[in-house]
């Protein structure tokens, strides 16, 4: 039977990882943990695979704090089921080079061990993180227009 | 847009939750409909200039419409493997590898999709959609998009998570 995750733990993680706050980070993450982020990584390096608590922590201590100031989440969702947790998260955060504000939604799906991270799954809407990265629009070429359809009408273009 | 926390609702049955699902990887429409809020809301997060079908979808009739007309008008799904699936309360996620054939040329196209959503009253009254985007999008353009005029990466051109 696997250990239940609560709240406070994935609370206490958020926490020490946004800080971030190593010495606390280190105590949540297993030595094992495999972290795979989900996304373009000639544009966003982070994405990839991180396996063991060194390069996560690397991650969020050394990486993170030379790319972003005041970093701010808003979680929308949290859904906990026996050792696993999904959080699905809004950032904000000024990227350190120059200033710009970045947002983007994301998903974390979390596995625990002995009440410590062992697996994370990151989904990312990259497009549009990729897009506010890079500083411009990406390039639309070949875009879909499904067969016998005319092009989104403007009723169509419900904005996020 | 926020699926907000709702701990004083009442909790929807692991089975019921598990139903809605089946019918919604199943793009059962009819089925699927039978769960849906008359207010429902519908977020699918991507570019819609590219993925058509992405954007807020408010009510119940304009869901159905999404799944019934203008997705099925993009893509016809051949398989959803469910890799996660998680429940809680009124509220579940899901991670799924979708995978299915573009109507315009044929081309198969697979990627994943985490689904966030909430019930309320016993019905779907909100979805979030989340997925890796860039992927997609070059998937369903059928190339690379060029980012070679993307700033250097080794100073900070680096998001986060």
């Amino acid at each position: 039977m696997p250990d239940t995750v609560t709240k406070e733990v994935v609370d206490a993680f958020y926490d020490a990882f946004v800080k971030p706050d190593g010495e606390k980070l280190a105590a949540l993450v297993h030595d094992d943990v495999r972290w795979t982020t989900r996304g373009p990584i000639d544009v966003l390096r982070f994405c990839g695979t991180h396996h063991g608590k060194a390069q996560v922590l690397e991650l969020a201590t050394k990486t993170l704090p030379t790319v972003f100031t005041d970093i701010k989440l808003v979680r929308e969702s949290l859904v906990i089921d026996g050792d696993r947790a999904a959080a699905l998260n809004f950032q904000t955060a000024q990227r350190r080079a120059d200033g710009r504000v970045i947002t983007y939604r994301f998903a974390h799906f979390f596995r625990f061990m002995d009440g410590k991270v062992i697996e994370t799954t990151t989904i990312i809407d990259t497009f549009n993180a990729a897009e506010q990265v890079l500083g411009h629009a990406l390039p639309r070429d070949g875009a879909l227009t499904p067969p016998g359809a005319t092009p989104p009408a403007l009723d169509d273009l419900v904005f996020l | 847009m926020t699926l907000k926390p709702d701990a004083s609702g009442p909790v929807v049955d692991r089975a019921f939750i598990e139903a809605y699902f089946n019918a919604f990887a199943a793009r059962d429409t009819e089925v699927f409909a039978q769960y849906l809020h008359d207010d429902v809301r519908w977020t699918i997060s991507g570019p819609i200039d590219v993925i058509p079908y992405c954007g807020v979808h408010h009510g119940k009739a304009a869901v159905i419409d999404v799944m019934a007309r203008r997705a099925r008008n993009v893509l016809g799904i051949t398989h959803i493997a469910r890799e996660q699936f998680l429940v809680q309360g009124n509220q579940g996620a899901a991670l799924t590898r979708l995978t299915a054939q573009l109507r315009a040329d044929g081309r198969t196209i697979s990627y994943r999709i985490a689904n966030f959503f909430r019930f309320l009253d016993g019905k779907l009254i909100e979805n979030v959609s989340l997925m890796d985007s860039f992927d997609a999008a070059e998937q369903v353009l059928g190339h690379v998009i060029d980012v070679d005029d993307a700033p250097p990466l080794a100073n900070g051109n680096i998001a986060l998570l």
